[in-house]
């Protein structure tokens, strides 16, 4: 007899479930699984908010407000908790991988927040989060990772100043998904700790980073998909291309809302609250067709080592778990993703699934990129749609865009930049808030 | 050949629990284990395991690896010093960094959080499966802790991606053209994912000294940490003589 090793020991023994039968026990399974008590039946909870404000009264810390003149929006957390979203005067926490990668994803959120007059401020003093690289190699600490955090968050707290505006004027807004989960998390463990406040306190005070000789704590870290969700039936007034003919499967992003799970939003009108709300408030506002799939829980395969170093991991995941089951089981145009990583995964390994006969395609958009699209954005100039592998051009043509046209249109507006300027979305000037390069305000007039 | 004379299946494929001589020395194995333990956060990610299995049956890199999240809770929640050992020699770099198994364990462990703290004692220890494993991640690291940045539009070519295909970019033009035709004037860059002020870059790079982050780096790979340090020792220099030039404009002002 071929020895198997299972793992599950000799006594084991194949249950040769008839179809019929696994079909029931695969449902029963999937009543469990896909619901949202998944994530709720645990004894220990707590909203590290009340140890925070309870901090800022002993007055060990201050807390970035989420201020009335932030126009915010409440919406509902897992387990029913109000989390405040600033809608406007909005400080961007760009994203690396989005920037060097995808970067119609920061520009098409940029374009529809100039469509809605979103104040906002877009600067060069900022770190990537550096959890990307904390994730995958293990180099960094949570020391480092909690001194990036506050001294980014210092610098959105400060940066209006350079404008001659308050301080607190800007609230940052994140844009990368494992950005959006780490902080969350060192947020807590710093609230947790009066040993690692101790710690960067001295850090963060070297750098000229403190508010008053305190840590600077922001009220809610705030995700750029959940600004969209809260604007959504606003950017869903502004669309101008009919999408109800679109199936969308949406793929949550895992650092979006299982890490930190307790502050990720729900809404018990969409998809009966068994899903995260992100992404797929948005795309059903617009009018698409949201389709569930088996495997929506699955991460993307991305796994930050495995990306670089691991890659027959990534794609094997992301064809065969993700890219696959939406095309086959839900029959989708397109998989909307609202994070870095997943975006960049599901988008850009689907073409060596040829390779290993499995050929596979499907558009893969991040949630602003799409809206933007529909609300009538260009494809090549806003959304950038020609850094993207995967089949865009067939859901542009079932949307009705002439992508072969709006591209032409691009590549003619590259060779009038080659020597003159290029359109921007703000004034370049307000860049810089300080060191070379900075033009104080006076000139900026 | 007689199966005592074979050993165990488990003794074969795992190794005796009981016998034989240990990979290191006792001490070497508490003292590993003690750094793992002292992280704030083990109390936090650590709260019991009754194997029930849910973060392995949920796992993406169990589908592919050698690797339960499982065994990994149960390593440390029963202090196997041999096994954590083990573990951290080849398993720990499976994981894919999710934490689908944090946001599901019953009992609020975080598996995904617990193996972020043995791949950083796995660093400290410079252990060679950390200086393996990183390798091809220099480039990544290079970039983060020189510019802040992880990741430039010049790290995407078909070079280093040829997997990805011939659709790197779909519209043929010179990065640089194609980056200047980005609507955001802080993304017109190459060697960085956005413009970052040097004044930021300096912050970081005190940032890096006072948690400990240079030395994991020297630790790991001497000579990436070398050009590491001479890309900040430049920096600094620049953004000295931007403050001594900006002394000398105030100068000529009053």
């Amino acid at each position: 007899m071929t020895e198997r090793f299972t793992g599950h020991g000799s006594e084991w023994r194949d249950a040769n479930l008839t179809p019929g039968e696994a079909k029931i026990a695969t449902s029963w399974v999937e009543l469990k699984v896909d619901k949202r008590s998944m994530l709720t039946n645990k004894d220990r909870v707590e909203d590290v908010r009340d140890i925070m404000w309870q901090l800022e009264k002993d007055g060990e810390i201050v807390v970035h407000r989420v201020a009335e003149e932030h126009e915010p929006l409440m919406v509902k957390t897992l387990y029913g908790w109000d989390k405040k979203i600033p809608t406007t005067r909005l400080w961007h926490h760009k994203s690396c991988g989005q920037c060097g990668n995808i970067p119609g994803y920061p520009a098409s959120l940029l374009w529809l927040m100039n469509r809605m007059d979103i104040e906002y401020l877009d600067e060069t003093d900022q770190t990537s989060c550096t959890a990307w690289n904390y994730h995958g190699s293990g180099i960094g600490n949570l020391e480092s990772l909690a001194a990036v955090f506050l001294r980014n968050f210092h610098q959105a707290y400060v940066a209006a100043q350079a404008q001659g505006l308050p301080a607190g004027y800007y609230f940052p807004l994140v844009h990368c998904g494992t950005s959006f989960g780490n902080y969350k998390e060192v947020r807590s463990y710093l609230l947790h700790s009066a040993k690692l406040r101790e710690r960067v306190r001295a850090i963060l005070g070297k750098l000229g980073r403190l508010v008053d000789g305190k840590l600077l704590i922001p009220e809610e870290v705030v995700h750029y998909s959940e600004w969209l969700h809260v604007m959504r039936e606003r950017i869903a007034s502004m669309r101008e291309i009919d999408c109800s003919g679109i199936r969308a499967t949406i793929h949550p992003a895992c650092h979006v809302y299982k890490m930190v799970p307790e502050d990720a939003i729900y809404d018990d009108g969409i998809m009966g609250g068994n899903r995260l709300a992100n992404s797929t408030g948005l795309m059903q506002s617009l009018g698409a067709q949201v389709i569930d799939y088996s495997t929506w829980y699955d991460c993307c395969g991305f796994g930050f080592r495995h990306i670089i170093s691991e890659r027959e991991f990534t794609r094997s995941f992301a064809i065969d778990r993700k890219i696959r089951v939406a095309v086959e089981e839900a029959h989708a145009d397109v998989m909307i993703g609202h994070d870095t990583g997943c975006i960049t995964t599901l988008d850009k390994n689907q073409w060596i699934g040829k390779a290993a006969g499995k050929p596979v395609e499907l558009a893969v958009l991040a949630d602003c990129q799409f809206a933007a699209l529909v609300c009538g954005a260009h494809p090549y100039k806003i959304v950038q749609s020609h850094w993207h592998a995967s089949p865009t051009e067939t859901l542009m043509e079932k949307l009705g865009i002439d992508w072969q046209a709006k591209k032409a249109e691009f590549v003619a507006y590259l060779e009038e930049i080659k020597s003159g300027k290029p359109e921007n979305l703000y004034d370049p000037r307000r860049m810089v808030t300080s060191g070379p390069g900075f033009i104080p305000l006076k000139s900026l007039r | 050949m007689s199966h005592a004379a074979e050993g165990t299946r488990v003794q074969k494929h795992i190794g005796d629990p009981v016998g034989g001589e240990p990979a290191l020395p006792r001490a070497k194995l508490e003292e590993i284990f003690a750094d793992i333990q002292s992280d704030l956060r083990f109390d936090h990610e650590l709260n019991g395991c009754l194997n029930c299995g849910i973060c392995t049956a949920t796992c993406p890199a169990a589908h592919y690896y050698d690797f339960s999240p499982r065994e990994i809770v149960q390593l440390l929640w029963t202090e196997n010093l041999e096994g954590i050992y083990d573990a951290m020699q080849e398993k720990i770099w499976a994981c894919a960094q999710c934490y689908t198994c944090a946001a599901r364990c019953p009992f609020g462990n975080s598996p995904g959080g617990l193996i972020m703290l043995m791949r950083e004692t796995a660093i400290k220890h410079q252990m060679k499966s950390a200086k393996d494993v990183l390798r091809p991640f220099s480039r990544v690291m290079l970039k983060l802790i020189s510019t802040g940045n992880q990741l430039s539009p010049d790290m995407i070519n078909k070079d280093h991606f040829a997997d990805w295909g011939p659709n790197i970019s779909k519209v043929e033009a010179p990065l640089k053209l194609l980056r200047k035709a980005i609507p955001m004037p802080t993304l017109n860059t190459t060697a960085t994912a956005w413009e970052v002020n040097l004044k930021t870059s300096i912050e970081l790079y005190t940032i890096w000294e006072m948690t400990g982050v240079l030395q994991q780096l020297e630790g790991i790979d001497e000579n990436l940490f070398d050009v590491i340090t001479d890309i900040m020792d430049e920096k600094r220099e620049d953004w000295k003589d931007f403050l001594a030039d900006e002394q000398n404009e105030q100068e000529a002002d009053t």
